[in-house]
């Protein structure tokens, strides 16, 4: 099975299971409150440098937090944001895009002008202007992105579903007496399950990376909770005297995004038609 | 032809182009690098908007003190006021008589009388119009001008204070007024040894010369303000150049910065006193044992000691040491976990009680990580800490701390020189809304004092209040910081503790 085809599969999957895994169990794997300040012990190194003290990993921050807990503790956000956003957003750009593609006229006009109004803000500004409008909080960072991310779903789901429509398949469905509802929902819209897959694992490195670039800019989560983003933007200033403020999460986010861009371009590779008969 | 594009010219445009690219960085550079004509000044804090009296903040004063200039002026050397448009002033029961300096003209030409301070104190008196500085002007019942060189300032009660008070208040010109009406501002016109030439939203002042400035020609021609509230980006700049001159350093780079080639680095103890404010018209607030609680759990000397790697002066009392009207007999409330949270269960609260802490990050040096050190201190004696952080302007304004709807928020007190003027902004019944604090014997204290010139009795009433202030826990008093300013080794200027930067002070070797 551990073919060297599916390796970036299980290279990706690998990533994204020790993802899942630090944010489940964080409150284990963390060996210290990440809210914890120690002012004594501020900005050390990480462990195996020359100031560095056994008790912190991968050093303190200019609070004195440990670094190393507040990285796991910030891998329950992007996997928690990443996931609700991508979810959400499926669920919504879905069900929009399928109804859009398979009834057509109006129900299409308006579905199709909506997004595009949505498709012609610039993806980050939107989300900047939605988390400016309604505050911070994770809540509210998800509803952000999720309004940001829904059209690419809606969009690539009314595509398929106009042309699985006019498929035999479907006739025959109605022929025997199908609801329009059932019929979408049993038969045309699990064969968009494929491309859907793809654009959701790309989407979620997309959304995690979006929700660091907000907590950078400081839209994001409240101050006190740990995320990756956040602890770049109060890193940076100490970039000269402490770089490990901003090289861990920076790395953090680095391996996330590029196993989640291998997961998906695994699934790729397999669900794309074109690319299998090159093989 | 289009053949001969795809290919040939195609290639020369791009050679151009990446030259050009290669080149521009370096043309930036030179461009903008300590010249003689030019400097460039990256400020944390500069005008939030291009109405000159729509604030009252320290730096943004000495922003606009270029164009526009005041009556009076603070000196630090002389610890006294001296005259800025003004050539003396006497003191007469409840008048103030100013002298006016003749032969100063404004940029448009017009020559400057008494008609364009009563114009301008108007104008600061116009709180709809969007003036912060009208409080000022709250004792003044009348201005008289019995001829265009003198002004007379009528108070409802003897003011013994009031010069404090017309410091920073700027004159505008009342020909330009009447030319502009509502455009005024846009058309800045004052006496100032720079003319206004632009502001852009977001906070970019530009100024040029005025060569026929009444006190003697500036060195340097063009001072261009830009506002950067990130520390990182400052420095990024002042250390590539392109800024000549920053403010706020962060003191962990000091050591780093001192070995630069190209920066030296100047550091004065400043007159901004930061605090914590409460707005007792919110809950608890209201309740003097939950606002001791709150007193007794911030460990200001710790801040210091770890975040300011000991560059700083924690407060004693309401006021700093070296403010007129200190009581050296003043304590702290030591930092006692267990004693506030005994006083937050005798308040009412004996699970706890949650806050919301207010700051505008960016503003003042490393305010995020104080109010997220002072929201874990609090979080021991049984506060739940809420920390949000505004935009400056929101959070400045008549939404946030100026219109009483904040309950308890991060903000520093800067020129603090007398103790009168924070006691009066902050507490006195109706200056400000920012406490909402009301009670009619510290009123009569403050009032007091103003009317009395007698320095040493007056000194005693201002102690007498700071015991008030204390006993009933009106605010969190925290620290007087060092002010510690980036500037071009190249560059020359005179080091102030009320945070103006004053280009005309200024002067670039070759």
């Amino acid at each position: 099975m551990l073919s060297f085809r599916h390796l970036k599969i299980w290279v990706g999957g690998a990533i994204l299971a020790l993802l899942v895994v630090c944010g489940v169990a964080a409150p284990l794997l963390a060996p210290r409150d990440p809210q914890m300040q120690t002012l004594e012990d501020r900005l050390r190194p990480p462990r195996w440098t020359k100031n560095g003290l056994p008790a912190y990993l991968l050093g303190t921050d200019n609070l004195g937090r440990d670094m190393l807990s507040r990285i796991i503790y910030g891998s329950r956000i992007s996997l928690m944001v990443g996931a609700a956003t991508v979810i959400f957003a499926g669920v919504v750009g879905c069900t929009l895009g399928a109804v859009a593609g398979y009834f057509g006229k109006t129900a299409d006009e308006i579905v199709s002008k909506v997004s595009e109004i949505f498709l012609a803000f610039p993806f980050l500004l939107i989300a900047i202007a939605i988390m400016a409008f309604l505050g911070q909080g994770v809540g509210n960072l998800i509803m952000a992105l999720m309004l940001s991310r829904w059209v690419q779903y809606c969009r690539v789901v009314r595509g398929e579903v106009l042309s699985l429509k006019e498929r035999d398949f479907v006739t025959a469905a109605k022929a025997l007496g199908g609801q329009d509802f059932y019929v979408l929902f049993r038969h045309v819209v699990p064969n968009t399950l494929a491309s859907v897959t793809v654009i959701a694992t790309f989407g979620m490195a997309i959304v995690i990376i979006t929700e660091a670039s907000l907590s950078f800019l400081g839209l994001g989560v409240p101050v006190h909770i740990p995320t990756w983003g956040s602890m770049l933007a109060e890193g940076r200033s100490y970039i000269n005297r402490a770089p490990w403020l901003t090289i861990f999460p920076g790395l953090a986010i680095f391996i996330t995004v590029f196993g989640i861009n291998l997961l998906g371009d695994g699934l790729r590779d397999i669900f794309d038609p074109k690319l299998r008969r090159q093989r | 032809m289009s053949r001969d594009f795809s290919r040939r010219s195609f290639l020369k445009a791009g050679a151009t182009a990446a030259a050009a690219i290669a080149a521009w960085p370096r043309y930036v550079l030179d461009a903008s690098a300590a010249s003689r004509d030019r400097v460039t000044i990256f400020h944390s804090s500069v005008a939030d908007s291009i109405h000159p009296y729509n604030h009252s903040s320290s730096p943004i004063y000495g922003n606009w003190q270029h164009v526009i200039e005041p009556l009076l002026e603070y000196s630090v050397d002389r610890k006294d006021f001296v005259g800025v448009l003004v050539e003396s002033w006497q003191f007469q029961g409840n008048k103030w008589v100013f002298k006016l300096r003749k032969g100063v003209k404004f940029h448009n030409g017009a020559t400057f009388t008494a008609k364009d301070v009563v114009f301008s104190v108007e104008k600061m008196r116009d709180e709809k119009g969007g003036s912060l500085q009208a409080p000022n002007f709250k004792d003044v019942a009348e201005i008289q001008t019995p001829d265009d060189y003198t002004v007379v300032f009528v108070t409802k009660q003897p003011m013994a204070v009031f010069l404090d008070r017309l410091d920073n208040r700027f004159v505008l010109s009342k020909e330009a007024g009447d030319k502009f009406g509502d455009k005024i501002y846009e058309n800045l016109i004052g006496t100032g040894p720079y003319k206004f030439v632009s502001y852009q939203r977001g906070g970019n002042l530009v100024f040029t010369r005025n060569d026929d400035y009444w006190g003697g020609r500036a060195n340097i021609k063009e001072v261009v303000f830009k506002k950067v509230t990130e520390d990182a980006a400052r420095l990024a700049a002042l250390e590539s150049g392109q800024a000549d001159f920053i403010n706020n350093v962060p003191d962990h780079e000091v050591a780093r910065l001192k070995k630069h080639p190209r920066v030296r680095i100047d550091q004065v103890e400043g007159q901004r006193m930061f605090f914590f404010a409460f707005n007792m018209a919110f809950k608890p607030w209201d309740n003097k044992l939950v606002r001791q609680a709150a007193n007794y759990s911030v460990d200001a000397p710790a801040i210091i000691r770890n975040i300011f790697d000991g560059i700083g002066y924690p407060c004693n009392g309401p006021v700093g040491a070296n403010v007129f009207g200190a009581d050296p007999k003043h304590k702290r409330y030591p930092y006692d976990p267990k004693k506030a949270k005994e006083l937050l269960a005798q308040a009412g609260f004996p699970n706890g009680c949650d806050i919301q802490l207010y700051y505008s990050a960016g503003r003042y040096p490393k305010d995020r990580e104080i109010c997220q050190v002072v929201a874990a201190q609090m979080v021991k004696s049984g506060f739940r800490v809420e920390l949000i952080s505004q935009e400056w302007a929101l959070f400045w304004d008549k939404q946030g701390v100026n219109g009483g709807r904040l309950p308890f928020y991060y903000i520093g007190r800067g020129g603090l020189t007398d103790a009168d003027t924070l006691y009066d902004q902050y507490f006195r019944t109706g200056t400000t809304k920012r406490t909402n604090y009301s009670n009619p014997e510290y009123d009569k204290l403050i009032e007091e004092q103003q009317r009395t010139s007698d320095s040493k009795k007056r000194t005693q009433i201002l102690q007498q209040a700071g015991k008030h202030i204390m006993d009933e826990a009106l605010f969190i008093p925290l620290f007087n910081l060092a002010d510690i300013y980036g500037v071009a080794r190249n560059l020359e200027w005179k080091k102030r503790p009320d945070e103006k930067i004053k280009a005309w002070d200024m002067k670039i070797k070759a």
